[in-house]
């Protein structure tokens, strides 16, 4: 079971998200997409390089290899982002909904 | 110094917000005079002494998050900084100009600051991700149902747009270890293998497609751009200046992989079919904001032809067809705004008789129709002048003449308001400052064509020398596409029919999201047969 790593289990999140995003019409779906997708990106870059055994780069650990700290250091910049962009998403569904009763992507400029 | 033009917009944003209205409209304009001359002072430093570079955190350039400078970047930044006391003028007496409004109106301008500056891919991720959330806040500010929606079909589409961006950086980190893009673009000299790019660049180039609305992916532009309860200042931002943040990434990425991928002869197709297929759909519209949101899509079009033409000089006149761009479509959209506020309407077969009714929004108008259409002396002809001389192809040429008269044909269309009876009785007045300022962008466009060699060597250091022979050759044929497009106006689009169908096509949301994955699946394949 080599082959499934961290990076390839992303770029699979990925591309189902993709999916979901072309084939589903419900708003609330689209956000669900949006975040499986998200996450198949963060879980890429955090496996990105990783070498087993190696330790943080705390303090001072003898001759194991460091992980790389800028891509979880990228991530959380991402997440956080990722957690507001979420946030406004369904803020803005929730008001379109409540107050229009609309909860699919429509074909016309109603 | 940089950092300055990213965080001061901003800070100020927020200063204003706190501050009662009586002093932040004060307060903004004495800043953004201020910023603006600031800019020209950093603009006339990259001249004297070459880029600039600005490390964060003391740390060496090329790990450090850094902002630089060079001449486009540089002029970019002046551009927008100036044209924002354009639009803060127009602005300041509307019924929108709230402390919420000026807020984010502010807060985009440094996140566009920050998208020309950043040296740094993840840093063009932040600010590309936090202006989407600015720009469809902008977009649905009066909370009316078919602005929630539009802003809602912009927001998501370019969240996932930039969602890319951030996985082909991923996949450029894992073969560098880099984000900085011109130590990335170094260190691709060294590659074994071009193919292991072809991935990273798909996804970028998705992103910065999208951004740039070409062919596949220009579904959401008109949407956003042409939302009807809009703000007009917001539309004329969008589509004057963020549109251009695309194109500047998209300069800014093909140049950090020019060391291995050369796609030229791909997006100057891209570009030619998306310039044909924007006009074509501007022809069909009766919204006069649609109208403008549609030809944005074809200029976008005409820059991104020249743009990959292979040629310096079409290089050069593409980059100075940003900055024309910019200047027409604003005044473009800031006088359509005032028109459809004193009419009622946005149809622009019934509107008439602007000249008699609002002479001097008319005449702004009508000066940046001249403008984009490329008469002579005006700026638009100088821009298209240089495109055109990038090629000696015949073909080519029959094409950018293809482009031409679809231009001049969707602004018969327009100008058509211009004249006529006026219907409904007696002139008017509008806004002092609103009218101002659209007629100050529009006499640009007259006095950057006229002064079009002075500017281009001092904006972007390319000397361009106009043929004069030449020239009256190019202002004869120009006369030959109005009567063109006035005969085609006449005879067919008047009419409607099919070219009404053409216009009303567009994707859904899901259609959308296909287009994006079949334009990436599209590229990669392309590079897999090029490469």
């Amino acid at each position: 079971m080599d082959f499934i790593t961290g990076e390839i289990v992303g770029i699979l999140l990925f591309f189902i998200g993709l999916y979901g995003l072309m084939t589903k019409k419900s708003i609330i779906k689209t956000i669900m997409s949006m975040s499986i997708m998200e996450s198949g990106i963060y879980l890429f870059y955090v496996t990105i390089n990783y070498v087993p055994g190696s330790v943080p780069p705390i303090g001072q650990q003898g001759d194991a290899p460091f992980v790389d700290p800028v891509p979880s250091a990228l991530m959380i910049t991402a997440i956080v982002i990722g957690i507001g962009v979420t946030a406004i998403g369904l803020t803005m569904f929730m008001h379109y909904k409540q107050k229009h009763g609309i909860t699919h992507w429509s074909r016309n400029r109603n | 110094m940089l950092g300055i033009l990213v965080l001061a917009p901003i800070l100020v944003g927020v200063i204003a917000y706190v501050l009662s209205e009586r002093l932040a409209k004060p307060l903004l304009f004495i800043f953004q005079v201020a910023f603006a001359a600031f800019a020209f002072s950093q603009f006339m430093a990259v001249k004297a002494n070459g880029p600039i570079v600005w490390s964060t955190g003391g740390y060496e350039d090329g790990i450090a998050l850094s902002l630089y400078a060079d001449s486009i970047s540089i002029f970019m930044v002046l551009m927008t900084a100036v044209f924002y006391i354009a639009f803060l003028v127009y602005a300041v007496n509307a019924d929108y100009f709230k402390s919420k409004f000026y807020f984010l109106f502010m807060t985009l301008e440094g996140l566009m600051m920050g998208l020309y500056l950043s040296s740094d891919l993840f840093n063009i991720f932040v600010f590309l991700e936090v202006s989407t959330v600015v720009v469809a806040i902008l977009i649905m500010i009066n909370k009316e149902k078919q602005a929630i929606y539009d802003g809602m079909i912009y927001f998501f589409v370019n969240v996932i747009g930039s969602s890319f961006l951030l996985f082909g950086t991923g996949m450029l980190y894992r073969t560098f270890g880099l984000l900085d893009m011109r130590a990335i673009s170094e260190s691709m000299q060294h590659l074994d293998s071009a193919k292991s790019m072809i991935l990273p660049y798909g996804m970028l180039m998705v992103t910065v497609s999208l951004k740039t609305a070409v062919t596949p992916l220009f579904s959401w532009l008109p949407k956003a751009h042409g939302t009807p309860s809009a703000p007009p200042v917001v539309s004329a931002v969008l589509s004057g200046l963020y549109i251009k943040s695309g194109v500047y990434l998209f300069i800014r990425f093909n140049e950090m992989f020019s060391p291995v991928i050369d796609m030229q002869t791909f997006f100057f197709w891209v570009g030619f079919i998306t310039s044909v297929v924007g006009f074509m759909m501007a022809l069909g519209q009766h919204d006069i904001k649609l109208i403008l949101a549609y030809h944005t899509v074809s200029q976008i079009g005409l820059i991104m032809v020249g743009l990959n033409m292979a040629s310096e000089i079409a290089f050069w006149g593409a980059v100075y067809h940003i900055f024309n761009h910019a200047i027409f479509k604003s005044t473009l959209f800031l006088t359509a705004g005032l028109i459809y506020h004193e009419y009622g309407t946005r149809d622009v077969y019934e509107i008439r008789g602007l000249f008699k009714r609002m002479p001097w929004v008319a005449a702004a108008t009508a000066l940046a129709i001249l403008g984009i259409t490329g008469a002579p002396f005006f700026n638009g002809s100088i821009s298209k002048y240089m495109i055109a001389h990038g090629t000696y192809d015949y073909n080519v040429t029959i094409m950018l003449n293809i482009i031409n008269l679809g231009t001049t044909m969707s602004f018969v269309k327009y100008a058509t308001m211009l004249f006529g009876e006026n219907t409904k009785g007696k002139r008017v007045k509008s806004d002092v400052f609103a009218v101002g300022a659209s007629l100050v962008m529009g006499i640009a466009s007259f006095f950057t064509g006229i002064f079009g060699e002075a500017m281009t060597l001092f904006l972007l250091n390319y000397e361009v020398h106009v043929n004069m022979d030449e020239y009256i050759q190019k202002g004869m044929v120009y006369v030959l596409m109005i009567v063109a497009g006035i005969g085609f106006y006449h005879g067919i689009i008047k009419h409607g029919g099919l070219i009404t169908r053409i216009g009303h096509l567009e994707l859904t949301f899901n259609g959308i999201i296909t287009a994006m994955t079949g334009y990436f699946v599209v590229v990669v394949l392309f590079l897999n047969f090029i490469l």
